[in-house]
C-alpha cells in the first residue's frame, strides 16, 4: 500500500524549492514570484482536480466523464493558440477540433480497444488517459504550430518561391509541415529511446507506488507511450491543416492578422 | 506575353511605395526598372504576381486581369528571381526539378538531356547537379534559379538584380538567353551593361514610374 504524505511531510518537500528559489536570488534570475506562483497555483489546482474526480470517480456517469473530457480540450485549446502566438478568436473552433480528433481517436483506441474497462466509460480510465495524452499533445501542438508558421513568416520569399514554381498551397507548406511535425516529434523519439535507462516513466512510477505489479505497470506505459507519440503526430499535422483556410488568403498570402 | 499596371497604388506600413503607377509592357520587351533603394522597385515586381495586396488599381497579363481566382494561372507563366535565389532542395539537381515534384508540372518532368542542355547555355557544367545547393557560389545559384525558370518555360521574367553575383562570362552567357529570346523581361537592375542592353528605362522615384526616353 502507498505511504500517505502527512501535511508536514509535504510541507517538507515544498522546503526543496528554497534551493531553486536561492539560485535564482544569487544569479539575479528574477524568476523567483514566478516559480512560487508556478508551485502554489499547481499544488491548489491538483488539490481541485482531486476534489472533482474524487465526486467524477463517485457518480461514473457518461455524460459527466464526457463533459470533463471536454472542458480539458477546452482548456488545453486555449493555451495552445495563447502559447503558439496565434488569435484565438480565428482559430478557437478549427484548433479545439484538431484537439479534439487527436485525443479521442488515440484515447479511444487505447480505452475501448485495448483496456476494455467495465464499463467502457469508466471514469478511472478515461480521464487520467485522457488527460496524460491531451497534457503531451498540448506541448507538441504548440510547438508546430509556432515552428509552422513563424517558418513562413520568416521566409515569405522561399514560401513564394514554391507558389512560383507551381506548387498548389498545399504542396508549397510541406517544408513548413516537415520542419514542425519534426520540431513537435523529436524531444518524444528520444525519451521513448531512453525510457528506463535515463528515466522511469511517472505513469509507471505512480501504478508502482499504488501497489500494482511493476510488469502490469509496464504495459500500461508502454501503452501510453505509444498512443502519446500517435496522438501528438496526428495533432500536429491535423491542426496546421484545419488552420490553413483561415490562415492564408485568396492569393494564398499568410494574412498578417493571424498573429497575436 | 504583356504586362498591363493601370493606376496601381501600393501602401505598405502607411507608406506609399507606388503610387497611381500606370505600365504597359508589350510582349517579349525587355524593360529596367531603376531608382533609390528601397523605393519600391521589388515591390511592384512582387505586386504582378500577387505576393503584396494592391491598394488600388489593376494588374493585367496578357489580358487577363490579377486576381484570387487568376493568381495561379498568372504566376504559371512568370518566373519571379531574386538577388537570393531560392532553390528549396539539399542538392543542385532536387532544386532544379523541384517544380516537377508538383502536381501542375509533373507530366512535364525533363529528361537529362534537356537539364544540361540548359546548363550548357548558362556556362554551367553538369557535374554541378550533384553538388549540395550550400557548397555553390551565388552566381551559381543564380543561373540554376534560371535554368530552372527556363525548363518550366516560363515567358515572363520578373528579376531583381541578378547580375549582382555574376562573374563577367557568366553575365554574358546570362544575358545572351535572356536577352536573345522571345521572352518578355521586367527587371530592377543598376547594372550598366544590363540596362544597355534593354529597350525601355523606367525610373521610380517618389513612388511614381518615369520613362526614360533615350534608352539605347
Amino acid at each position: 500500500m502507498l505511504v500517505d504524505l502527512s501535511i508536514p511531510s509535504t510541507i517538507s518537500i515544498f522546503a526543496l524549492l528554497l534551493i531553486p528559489v536561492g539560485i535564482f536570488v544569487y544569479l539575479g534570475l528574477g524568476l523567483v514570484r514566478e516559480t512560487l506562483l508556478s508551485a502554489v497555483r499547481m499544488a491548489v489546482q491538483l488539490m481541485l482536480v482531486g476534489l472533482y474526480l474524487k465526486y467524477i470517480f463517485h457518480l461514473n456517469n457518461i455524460w459527466v466523464n464526457l463533459l470533463w473530457v471536454l472542458v480539458m480540450m477546452t482548456a488545453a485549446n486555449s493555451s495552445i493558440l495563447g502559447k503558439s502566438g496565434l488569435k484565438r478568436r480565428l482559430f478557437f473552433w478549427r484548433s479545439l477540433a484538431g484537439v479534439a480528433i487527436s485525443t479521442l481517436v488515440v484515447s479511444g483506441w487505447f480505452i475501448l480497444v485495448a483496456i476494455r474497462p467495465d464499463p467502457l466509460y469508466d471514469a478511472r480510465y478515461v480521464i487520467p488517459i485522457t488527460g496524460m495524452i491531451l497534457g503531451n499533445c498540448q506541448r507538441s501542438n504548440v510547438l508546430s504550430l509556432e515552428r509552422f508558421f513563424s517558418g513562413i513568416r520568416r521566409n515569405e520569399t522561399e514560401f513564394m518561391t514554391y507558389l512560383m514554381l507551381g506548387a498548389s498551397l498545399r504542396e508549397a507548406v510541406r517544408p513548413y509541415l516537415r520542419d514542425s511535425v519534426k520540431a513537435a516529434v523529436n524531444p518524444s523519439i528520444s525519451t521513448m529511446a531512453t525510457m528506463g535507462i535515463v528515466s522511469l516513466p511517472g505513469m509507471m512510477t505512480g501504478q508502482i507506488l499504488g501497489g500494482a505489479m511493476p510488469v502490469e505497470a509496464i504495459k500500461y506505459q508502454v501503452g501510453i507511450m505509444i498512443c502519446i507519440f500517435t496522438s501528438m503526430v496526428i495533432a500536429a499535422i491535423v491542426n496546421i491543416l484545419l488552420s490553413l483556410p483561415i490562415a492564408f488568403d485568396e492569393y494564398q498570402r499568410l494574412k498578417t492578422d493571424v498573429f497575436t | 506575353m504583356k504586362i498591363e499596371l493601370s493606376n496601381v497604388t501600393l501602401n505598405i506600413q502607411q507608406q506609399c511605395l507606388i503610387n497611381g503607377a500606370t505600365l504597359r509592357i508589350g510582349a517579349g520587351e525587355k524593360v529596367v526598372l531603376r531608382g533609390p533603394s528601397g523605393c519600391g522597385k521589388s515591390s511592384l515586381l512582387k505586386c504582378i504576381i500577387g505576393a503584396l495586396p494592391l491598394d488600388s488599381g489593376t494588374i493585367r497579363v496578357d489580358d487577363t486581369e490579377l486576381s484570387a481566382e487568376t493568381t495561379a494561372l498568372i504566376r504559371k507563366s512568370i518566373a519571379f528571381i531574386g538577388q537570393e535565389p531560392v532553390l528549396g532542395a539539399d542538392r543542385v539537381r532536387d532544386a532544379l526539378l523541384l517544380p516537377f515534384t508538383y502536381k501542375a508540372h509533373r507530366h512535364l518532368q525533363p529528361d537529362e538531356q534537356t537539364v544540361t542542355k540548359y546548363l550548357k547555355t548558362l556556362h554551367l557544367s553538369s557535374d554541378i547537379l550533384d553538388k549540395p545547393c550550400a557548397r555553390i557560389s551565388g552566381g551559381e545559384k543564380q543561373r540554376i534559379a534560371i535554368a530552372r525558370a527556363l525548363l518550366l518555360d516560363k515567358t515572363i521574367f520578373l528579376t531583381d538584380e541578378i547580375t549582382s553575383a555574376l562573374d563577367p562570362e557568366s553575365k554574358a552567357a546570362v544575358m545572351q538567353e535572356l536577352f536573345e529570346s522571345d521572352i518578355t523581361l521586367l527587371s530592377v537592375s543598376h547594372d550598366s551593361d544590363w540596362i544597355e542592353r534593354c529597350s525601355r528605362v523606367i525610373t521610380m522615384k517618389d513612388a511614381q514610374l518615369k520613362e526614360e526616353t533615350d534608352a539605347g
